[in-house]
C-alpha cells in the first residue's frame, strides 16, 4: 500500500475549500458508457475541450484559476460505468443504499421525505455524476459547462443547480458560515489556523489513513487505485424558510419579554452591548432576537462564539473565531453556549458528552453555498405567496458516511442522545422540529433554564445524494473500465 | 411461471389460469381451517408451507427495531443478536460460557463507555450464543462505537460464530463488522398486526400496495417465520419509556 501522501492525487474542493462566490452543480445521468469512460480520461487531463478536474496540491496556487471543476459518483453511477460487480461489493452500505433509502436516519420524513424531492432527486437511479463548476461569475460557469456537457453523448443533463455567496460568507438565515472546519497538518500550517481542537487526521476526510479512532481505518474499496485518496459526500439541498424564521425570532422574543427571569438573560441596558449595525442602539426586543438567534447556533450571526463572548457580539477586545472548546469554563458551560445550539450539537469538540469515544471522531468537512437572494427582513412587510426559494446546496464530506454525517444526523442534530439535558430535542436550526413538541433550552447562569417551545422546520430537504469523490488514479481507472 | 412479482391469488394477483394457479388456489382456501385442524398440521408444515414458500418466494425482512423519527422510538431500543456457534456440543457452550466470563470486566467496561446502552446480557440457546441489550439511537453508531471501545475483546467471542472469521479483528473491518451484526439481530414482529403486511409489501418493493386484509396475515406470518425463524415479539415492555440511559443516569446521580 502506497504510504507516502501524494494531494496531487486527491481532488481539490476536499481538503481545503476553493473559496469562489459561485458554484453550479450538473446533476447528469450516463447515457453512453463508452463515451463516459472516455470522457473521464479526458477530465484528467483536460484534454479534448473536456475541463480538467482541479486537484490538491502540497502548496496551494501562486495565482488562483478562473474555475475549478470536479466530480463525484453516486453508486449507481459507478454501476452505470461498468464497476465490476465485485468491486462494487466493497463500498459501504449506506453507500450502496443511497440517500434516499437512509431518510429516516436522515430525518428527512413528512416534507422532507424523499418523496417529496425535487427533480432529480426524485429519480435516483439516473443521478450518476454530480459535477462541480466553482469560477468568479455566472460567464464562466456557462462556458465550463459548455465545455463538460455540451455537444456530447455521455450523460444526459438531468438538472443544473447554483449556488452563490450574496454576502462573503453569510448564508440564509443571515449567519456567518465556513468558519470552523477541520485541518489537516499535511496542508494546513498549524499557526495560521488557531484552534483548541487536536488536527483532523487524514483519515478523516480521506480513505487509507488514520481515522479519528486510534488503530482504526475504513474499508478502502477495491480495487486499491479506485477506493485509496478518494472521500465520501453528502450533497443536500436544503431549503430555508428565512421568513418563518425571523417570524419565529419575532414571536419568541415576544414572548420572553413576558417571562419573569427575562432580565437575567438579557439584563435591562445590556442592549448596548448588542449590536448589529455599528453605532445602532436595538431596541430591546430586538436585541432578544439577537440573543435567540445566538443561542441557536452556538455563535452571534456575526461569527462570534458564544463560548468565549456569551454577552455580545461585539466583545473588547475581539475574540478567536475558532480557538475555544466547552470544557474549563468557571461558570455553568452551558450558559456560555447551550448544549442544544447547532455548533456544539455538531461538533461537542472536548465537552463532555455521552458517546465518549466519540469527541472529535465525527467532525465533517463542509462546502456549502447559499442558492436564492439575500433576504432582508423587515417585520412591517407581510410574508410574500411569492417569495423565492432559498436555501443551502450543501456538501458534507468525510472518509465514512456512516460514522460522520449519518451519526451526526440521526443521533446529535435530531435526537441529542449526546447529553442528556438535550436528549428528545432536535437541532433549533435544521432539526425535523414540530411545533406541537419542540423545545430548546436557553440556559441561564442560575440554573433552570427558559424553555422556548413551538419551533417549527426551518430547513426542508429537497434531495440529495450520495457520492464518491474518486480520486485522479480512480477516475483513470474508471476511464479504463472496458466490457 | 410468471407470479407477477411476489403477489399471491389471494392478493388479487392477475396472473394466467393454469392448472398450477388453480391448485394453489385450492390450497391456498384450505389456509383457514388447517391453522386450527390437528390431523393436517403436519401436512401444512411439511407440504404446505413449503409449497407456498416456493410459490411466493418471501424476501427475509431486516431485523432490529423499526425505522422511526420520533425521539422516544429512539432511545431504549431492542437488540437481540442470535449468533449460531461453529461447535454445536456441550464442548462448544462451554467454550462460549468461557469467553464471556474471561472478558466479562472488559466487556462491561467498554459497555459504559459506549455510553448509549441501558442492558446488556449474554445468553445460550440451543447452539447460539446471544446477545440482548437495550440501547440508545442508531445501531451503527452502537456498534461502531463498541467496536472502538472494546472490538479486539467481542473479536473472542466472534470468533467462535460461524461466519466470525470473516468480520474479524472487528477494527479490520468495521463496515463488514457492523453489517454482520445488523444481520445476526433478530427481526422484530411488529406490534401492530397490519404493520407486518406493510412490512411485507415493502421488502418485496411493493409499498403502497396497502391490503389490509387481516385473513393474510398468519399466511404473509408463517411465510416470513420460515425464513426468519427467530424473532423477537414485539419490540418489548418498557417499564419508564422515552429516556435515555444517560438522562437516567443523569436523574439518579450516578453521573453519565
Ligand atoms: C441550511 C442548513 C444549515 C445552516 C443554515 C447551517 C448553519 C451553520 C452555521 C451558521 C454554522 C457556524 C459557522 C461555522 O462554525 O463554520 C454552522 C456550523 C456547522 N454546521 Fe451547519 N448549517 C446547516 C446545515 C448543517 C448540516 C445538515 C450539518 C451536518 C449534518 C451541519 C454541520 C455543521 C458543522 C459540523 C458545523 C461546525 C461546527 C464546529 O465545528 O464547531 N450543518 N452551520
Amino acid at each position: 500500500m502506497s504510504c507516502k501522501f501524494n494531494p496531487a492525487d486527491v481532488q481539490g474542493n476536499i481538503l481545503r475549500g476553493y473559496r469562489k462566490p459561485r458554484v453550479r452543480y450538473l446533476m447528469l445521468e450516463i447515457s453512453d458508457r463508452a463515451a463516459a469512460r472516455r470522457w473521464l480520461t479526458a477530465a484528467t487531463s483536460g484534454t479534448g475541450g473536456v475541463p480538467q478536474i482541479a486537484t490538491e496540491s502540497g502548496q496551494r496556487w501562486a495565482t488562483k484559476p478562473d474555475t475549478c471543476f470536479n466530480i463525484g459518483l453516486t453508486f449507481e453511477g459507478l454501476r452505470a460505468l461498468g464497476t465490476p460487480a465485485a468491486s462494487l461489493a466493497t463500498f459501504p452500505t449506506e453507500f450502496v443504499q443511497g440517500m434516499n433509502k437512509r431518510a429516516i436516519k436522515l430525518g428527512d420524513a413528512g416534507p422532507s421525505a424523499p418523496e417529496n424531492w425535487e427533480q432529480p432527486f426524485n429519480e435516483p437511479a439516473r443521478v450518476h455524476l454530480i459535477a462541480s463548476i466553482y469560477a468568479d461569475d455566472v460567464a464562466q460557469l456557462d462556458r465550463v459547462q459548455h465545455d463538460a456537457v455540451g455537444g456530447q453523448q455521455a450523460f444526459k443533463l438531468l438538472r443544473v443547480r447554483d449556488g452563490w455567496c450574496f454576502d462573503g460568507d453569510y448564508v440564509h438565515f443571515n449567519y456567518q458560515d465556513n468558519i470552523s472546519q477541520p485541518r489537516f497538518a499535511e496542508i494546513h500550517d498549524r499557526d495560521s489556523f488557531s484552534d483548541s481542537q487536536p488536527m483532523a487526521p487524514l483519515g478523516t476526510a480521506l480513505l487509507g489513513y488514520p481515522t479519528n479512532f486510534e488503530g482504526l481505518k475504513w474499508r478502502i474499496p477495491e480495487p486499491e487505485p479506485l477506493g485509496y485518496n478518494g472521500s465520501f459526500n453528502a450533497f443536500r439541498v436544503l431549503e430555508q424558510d428565512v421568513v418563518g424564521f425571523e417570524e419565529y425570532l419575532t414571536a419568541a422574543a415576544t414572548e420572553l419579554l413576558e417571562h419573569p427571569k427575562v432580565n437575567e438573560l438579557l439584563p435591562p441596558g445590556a442592549e448596548a452591548n448588542i449590536q448589529v449595525k455599528e453605532g445602532q442602539r436595538l431596541p430591546r426586543h430586538d436585541a432578544l432576537r439577537e440573543v435567540i438567534a445566538a443561542a441557536m447556533c452556538g455563535r452571534w450571526r456575526n461569527g462570534v462564539p458564544l463560548a468565549l463572548s456569551p454577552d455580545t457580539p461585539n466583545p473588547s477586545p475581539d475574540v478567536s473565531r475558532t480557538k475555544f472548546d466547552y470544557t474549563n469554563f468557571d461558570d455553568d458551560g452551558a450558559a456560555r453556549c447551550p448544549y442544544g445550539a447547532h455548533i456544539r450539537r455538531c461538533n461537542p469538540r472536548g465537552g463532555q458528552i455521552v458517546q465518549r469515544v466519540a469527541n472529535h471522531s465525527r467532525r465533517l468537512v463542509r462546502r456549502g453555498m447559499p442558492y436564492g437572494p439575500a433576504y432582508v427582513h423587515d417585520p412591517a412587510k407581510p410574508r410574500d405567496p411569492n417569495e423565492p426559494k432559498r436555501g443551502l446546496l450543501g456538501n458534507f464530506i468525510g472518509a465514512n458516511l456512516g460514522a460522520q454525517f449519518e451519526a451526526m444526523s440521526c443521533d446529535w442534530l435530531n435526537l441529542g442522545l449526546q447529553d442528556p439535558r438535550i436528549t428528545g430535542s432536535n437541532d433549533p436550526l435544521l432539526g425535523a422540529n414540530e411545533p406541537e413538541t419542540s423545545w430548546f433550552d436557553l440556559p441561564l447562569k442560575s440554573g433552570a433554564p427558559i424553555r422556548l417551545r413551538g419551533l417549527p422546520r426551518f430547513v426542508t430537504t429537497k434531495g440529495g445524494a450520495y457520492t464518491f469523490l474518486p480520486s485522479m488514479a480512480a477516475i483513470r481507472y474508471l476511464g479504463s473500465l472496458t466490457g | 411461471m410468471a407470479r407477477n412479482g411476489t403477489k399471491t391469488k389471494a392478493e388479487g394477483g392477475t396472473s394466467q389460469k393454469g392448472w398450477f394457479d388453480w391448485l394453489g388456489d385450492k390450497l391456498d382456501q384450505w389456509v383457514d381451517w388447517l391453522a386450527t385442524t390437528k390431523p393436517f398440521a403436519f401436512i401444512a408444515g411439511r407440504i404446505l408451507v413449503p409449497y407456498w414458500a416456493w410459490r411466493t418466494p418471501v424476501k427475509r425482512l431486516e431485523g432490529g427495531p423499526r425505522p422511526s423519527v420520533q425521539p422516544g422510538d429512539n432511545v431504549q431500543r431492542m437488540m437481540n443478536l442470535v449468533m449460531p456457534l461453529k461447535d454445536k456440543s456441550a464442548v462448544g457452550r462451554a467454550l462460549a460460557a468461557l469467553a464471556i466470563a474471561q472478558n466479562k470486566d472488559e466487556i462491561y467496561a467498554g459497555l459504559d463507555n459506549v455510553g448509549t446502552v441501558h442492558f446488556a446480557r449474554f445468553v445460550i440457546v440451543d447452539d447460539n450464543i446471544c446477545m440482548f441489550s437495550v440501547y440508545d439511537g442508531d445501531f451503527s453508531n452502537y456498534i461502531r462505537d463498541f467496536i472502538v471501545t472494546i472490538g479486539s475483546v467481542f473479536d473472542a467471542v466472534v470468533e467462535l460464530v460461524e461466519g466470525g472469521e470473516d468480520v474479524i479483528p472487528s477494527a479490520k473491518h468495521v463496515e463488514k463488522f457492523i453489517d454482520w451484526v445488523h444481520d445476526h439481530d433478530i427481526y422484530q414482529v411488529s406490534d401492530v398486526a397490519t404493520d407486518i403486511l406493510r412490512d411485507q409489501e415493502e421488502a418485496n418493493g411493493d409499498a403502497g400496495a396497502g391490503n389490509d386484509d387481516l385473513r393474510l396475515l398468519p399466511r404473509k406470518l408463517i411465510l416470513q417465520l420460515n425464513v426468519n425463524r427467530n424473532v423477537s415479539l414485539g419490540s418489548g415492555y418498557r417499564a419508564y419509556p422515552g429516556y435515555s440511559a444517560a438522562q437516567v443516569r443523569q436523574q439518579f446521580g450516578v453521573g453519565w
